[in-house]
């Protein structure tokens, strides 16, 4: 039907309340400027926060210890994880994979040899091979090998060489400690001892611990400590997001230790998410509500040209034609209204990144394409719905 | 085409008053290009008959079925195209849009299922005397003036069922006769039929078929 709506449009303004239709502008605006703000600041607060974490393969590493109280000293039982704690770890949906730090369970001594004269009381530990971040192909061990490769956290080196002038020891490099002959001295029960050769072949920044082929640690705890180990003091989880809301509160639930380093942005994230998600509720509020109030606006104007619409429709006009027509009448106001809450948000956005963040790397001057996406369903959803009421209004008269 | 209209009654009447009518409660068939008269005295339900058949009031008993198919089952969207298409009607109360001009009302209409150009609503309005009101606001028209406006409304669309209530009370009797002359052409030429619903016998109509209501 090629009729114009030009001559038909005088008679549906039939003196409508210019304050009412401004209130109802505005309260749009406002309602969606909130809406796509809080959904930007939402989004920034997940880049800034997905690189503060040392991940790697797009996975997180945390260690999990039990936290020992006063009440819990002395009952080691308490204070390490059971195979049922291991089974409900494993069920978690934001626990990707986990693996045991496997302890020795008997007195081990380490030696420098004559080239360091020091002796010390060690523990070795072992982890499953994928949960390293260094695997040197040589980092293996069989029954009757006499060599052990060990791989020594970073931070232990660190310390050695915070503390080795004042005792007189010269600092050493990696490759210097990857050189030096170590002799680990296994205590078993009766008195047994063995002997053997340790090599330092790598360094991991990820495991605070020194780390033994796993085949060797369960041969020597059978050996020297008489039984194979089910309890473990630690464990170590894969996830996708070490700050994600979920796996922190169900760490705190189970009062297990954490690395503070590694969650501590994750505690700030749920507070953050916290106001941007209350921020962006309280828009979508004021985006219904604005959203009454046109429709408020859309009856009143068919409720004051109620006559001349039943007018038309005795005369032939399609009900259906009519209700696009006027919807579409909005159409203007309703882009006007997007359009500028999207520009506000953009500018909002760029002041962000360059006043209050610095040009920061992990974030962007320009708006998530996501809200575009969103104001445009928005946008359309409200026309849609706006449409569909108007002919339903149409066909009751 | 045909109109097809079976026991319709309206449901606030009773139910002896069908006795004496030739129409309510009674099986009637309309053809394309019959003209029909209707004669029926105040009170006895014209603008009811009238507004039942276009569709626009449904508190009645009994069916009315266009080109077969009942209208109590038509959509909104049907009804439209149907008066856009093939159903007129002059109102009674006339039913314009008062603060438009003349050339406006008639527009309206015409513009939804262009039958005659505009140069049409000119020779028509001269036809029964009213060109020198086209630019003018309809609220600031006589009712003899309205009516004519509305007599010439519903000769803009095409149409197969012309339905007229009481389209000359406002007129005298020349007027009256210009304006009937005027519909009778403007229905011959689309091969319509006309229901004409009157308080009394007018000689300036030649129809095929009487009806007291």
């Amino acid at each position: 039907m090629s009729v114009s709506f030009k001559i038909i449009k005088p008679l549906l303004q039939t003196g409508t309340g210019k304050f009412s239709r401004w209130f109802s502008f505005i309260g749009m605006g406002t309602g969606v400027l909130l809406l796509l703000c809080s959904i930007q600041m939402f989004i920034n607060i997940q880049q800034l926060l997905k690189g503060k974490s040392a991940r790697k393969n797009g996975y997180d590493y945390i260690a999990l210890t039990k936290k020992v109280t006063n009440e819990t000293m002395g009952q080691p039982e308490k204070n390490l994880f059971a195979q049922s704690d291991i089974a409900d770890l494993k069920s978690k949906p934001f626990i990707d994979d986990m693996a045991p730090l496997v302890a020795t369970d008997f007195k081990l001594e380490l030696s420098g040899g004559t080239i360091l004269p020091f002796k010390t009381d060690l523990f070795l530990e072992s982890i499953r091979p994928d949960f390293l971040d260094t695997l040197p192909p040589d980092f293996e061990w069989h029954e009757g090998k006499m060599e052990i490769p060990i791989i020594v956290s970073s931070d232990f080196l660190e310390v050695f060489n915070v503390f080795a002038p004042a005792y007189g020891y010269s600092q050493i490099s990696r490759e210097t400690a990857s050189g030096i002959p170590i002799v680990i001295t296994c205590y078993g029960e009766g008195g047994a001892t063995q002997n053997f050769s340790g090599k330092i072949i790598a360094f991991t920044d990820r495991i605070n611990s020194t780390l033994a082929p796993l085949s060797f640690i369960e041969w020597a705890n059978q050996k020297f400590g008489g039984q194979k180990a089910t309890h473990y003091s630690r464990l170590y989880i894969k996830t996708k997001d070490a700050n994600d809301p979920a796996l922190l509160k169900y760490l705190d639930q189970k009062g297990y230790e954490v690395n503070k380093e590694k969650t501590r942005f994750g505690r700030a994230k749920q507070v953050l998410n916290g106001i941007f998600g209350g921020l962006g509720l309280f828009g979508l509020m004021v985006v219904i509500l604005a959203f009454l109030l046109f429709s408020f606006y859309l009856r009143l104007v068919i409720a004051k040209s109620k006559e001349n619409l039943q007018t038309l429709l005795a005369i032939g006009y399609s009900p259906k034609w009519l209700g696009q027509r006027i919807t579409m009448q909005m159409l203007p106001v309703y882009l006007i209204i997007f359009v500028v809450a999207l520009l506000i948000t953009q500018v909002l956005q760029y002041c962000f990144y360059h006043f209050a963040m610095y040009d920061h790397h992990e974030l962007t001057p320009l708006i998530s394409i996501n809200i575009v996406g969103i104001a445009l369903i928005l946008f359309l959803l409200s026309f849609i719905a706006n449409y569909r009421l108007v002919k339903k209004m149409l066909y009751r008269l | 085409m045909q109109l097809d209209i079976r026991n319709v009654l309206p449901l606030y009447f009773e139910e002896n008053k069908n006795q004496n009518s030739d129409v309510w409660g009674k099986k009637l068939v309309f053809n394309k290009g019959e003209f029909i008269k209707i004669i029926a005295p105040s009170g006895s339900g014209k603008t009811s008959f009238i507004h039942f058949i276009y569709g626009i009031r449904k508190d009645f008993s009994g069916d009315i079925f266009f080109t077969g198919k009942n209208i109590s089952n038509y959509t909104p969207e049907e009804f439209a195209a149907c008066r856009k298409d093939n159903m007129s009607i002059i109102f009674q109360d006339m039913r314009l849009f008062s603060k438009q001009t003349v050339w406006e009302n008639l527009e309206i209409k015409r513009q939804l299922n262009p039958y005659h150009p505009t140069e049409k609503i000119t020779e028509m309005a001269k036809r029964l005397g009213i060109e020198d009101k086209l630019h003018s606001k309809c609220e600031t028209c006589s009712y003899g003036e309205q009516q004519r406006v509305s007599i010439i409304r519903s000769l803009m669309q095409p149409f197969d069922f012309l339905l007229m209530d009481e389209p000359f009370s406002h007129l005298d009797d020349a007027n009256s006769q210009k304006a009937m002359e005027l519909i009778i052409e403007e229905s011959r030429s689309r091969e319509a039929a006309i229901i004409f619903a009157n308080l009394k016998r007018v000689d300036y109509f030649s129809f095929t078929r009487l009806l007291h209501l």
